[in-house]
């Protein structure tokens, strides 16, 4: 029997059930979007379309996080894929940069965050995945499109670069 | 977050501890609520625009149809024109036509016959011959 509160083009999706992930995708929003608030709202409505109008349709072959997850990254790749060049050429002619309008990322002095800004795009993402939205990584890989031995490759190179690059806060954390 | 034993060690978890508490700063989340009826008004949105356009190509493809059936049905300027049927009363009422030895008729009050030549007859042969 269908769920009352089930999405009209996506049976398999209720509004609690996303309701209940919002906070966690909106974090995933904001990583993707540069902590770009305006822009990570953005991609969340979009998000949204996307599923009401049943353009991602889901399937259960995953969790539903898993799954909002890997629709935000995709709509979050296209979407800085056609503003990338423009991006470039804008950054290339502004002489005098203003950084006023430097997107607000997580806590700047934190070290643990910095020495996670300073990995590799794939071992950032797959940590913070695994790390902070408290995916396995079998799901990391699938929402970043990548197959589980590979997500497990960038894990493990991550923790050794994060344990090489906070070795004092690893004493600490001993 | 788990080591080959399956266990997750204690680094792994202090940091995590670390970078969600560095990432919870930052991440307030706005009310479902207002992103969700956002989302619904946007997809309302999309869904005008399209039937719009829909319509609107509809409308135009229906002209295009109509002119397409109006221009079908008359002569092209290059395909010559179909033949009619003489009808030879209008044709006769519709014209006049004189030969140009008409002159010579007696309604022109010109006869070189009107009066005939006398001729010289003989019975008298001259000769033999008939003069």
């Amino acid at each position: 029997m269908r769920d009352a509160d089930a999405l009209e083009n996506n049976p398999e999706i209720t509004r609690s059930a996303l309701e209940a992930i919002h906070g966690q995708v909106f974090g995933w929003a904001l990583s993707r979007c540069n902590y770009d608030r305006a822009a990570a709202e953005d991609i969340m409505q979009q998000a949204y379309v996307e599923l009401l109008s049943g353009n991602a349709l889901f399937r259960k072959k995953s969790t539903l996080k898993t799954f909002v997850f890997s629709v935000v990254q995709n709509l979050a790749r296209s979407r800085y894929r056609r503003l990338a060049t423009r991006l470039r050429l804008v950054r290339e002619h502004a002489a005098n940069a203003d950084d006023s309008f430097l997107p607000e990322e997580p806590d700047r002095n934190s070290d643990v965050w910095l020495a996670v800004r300073h990995l590799p795009v794939r071992q950032r993402d797959i940590i913070e995945l695994v790390f902070c939205r408290e995916l396995t990584i079998e799901e990391a890989a699938s929402v970043m499109g990548i197959t589980t031995g590979t997500g497990r490759v960038h894990y493990d190179r991550a923790k050794k670069a994060l344990r090489a690059a906070l070795g004092s806060l690893a004493d600490d954390m001993k | 977050m788990n080591d080959e034993n399956g266990n997750t060690s204690n680094w792994e978890k202090r940091l995590a501890t670390a970078l969600k508490s560095s990432l919870e700063s930052k991440d307030k989340t706005p009310p479902f609520d207002a992103v969700f009826a956002a989302a619904e008004r946007r997809r309302r949105d999309s869904k005008r625009q399209y039937a719009g356009l829909a319509g609107a190509a509809m409308v135009a493809a229906v002209a295009v149809a109509v002119v397409f059936m109006i221009n079908a049905g008359a002569p092209t300027p290059d395909s010559p024109a179909l033949p009619k049927l003489l009808q030879v009363a209008e044709l006769m009422d519709s014209t006049d036509w004189s030969a140009p030895s008409d002159v010579l008729l007696p309604t022109h009050e010109f006869d070189i016959y009107q009066e005939l030549p006398v001729l010289l007859e003989s019975t008298k042969p001259a000769e033999g011959a008939l003069l």
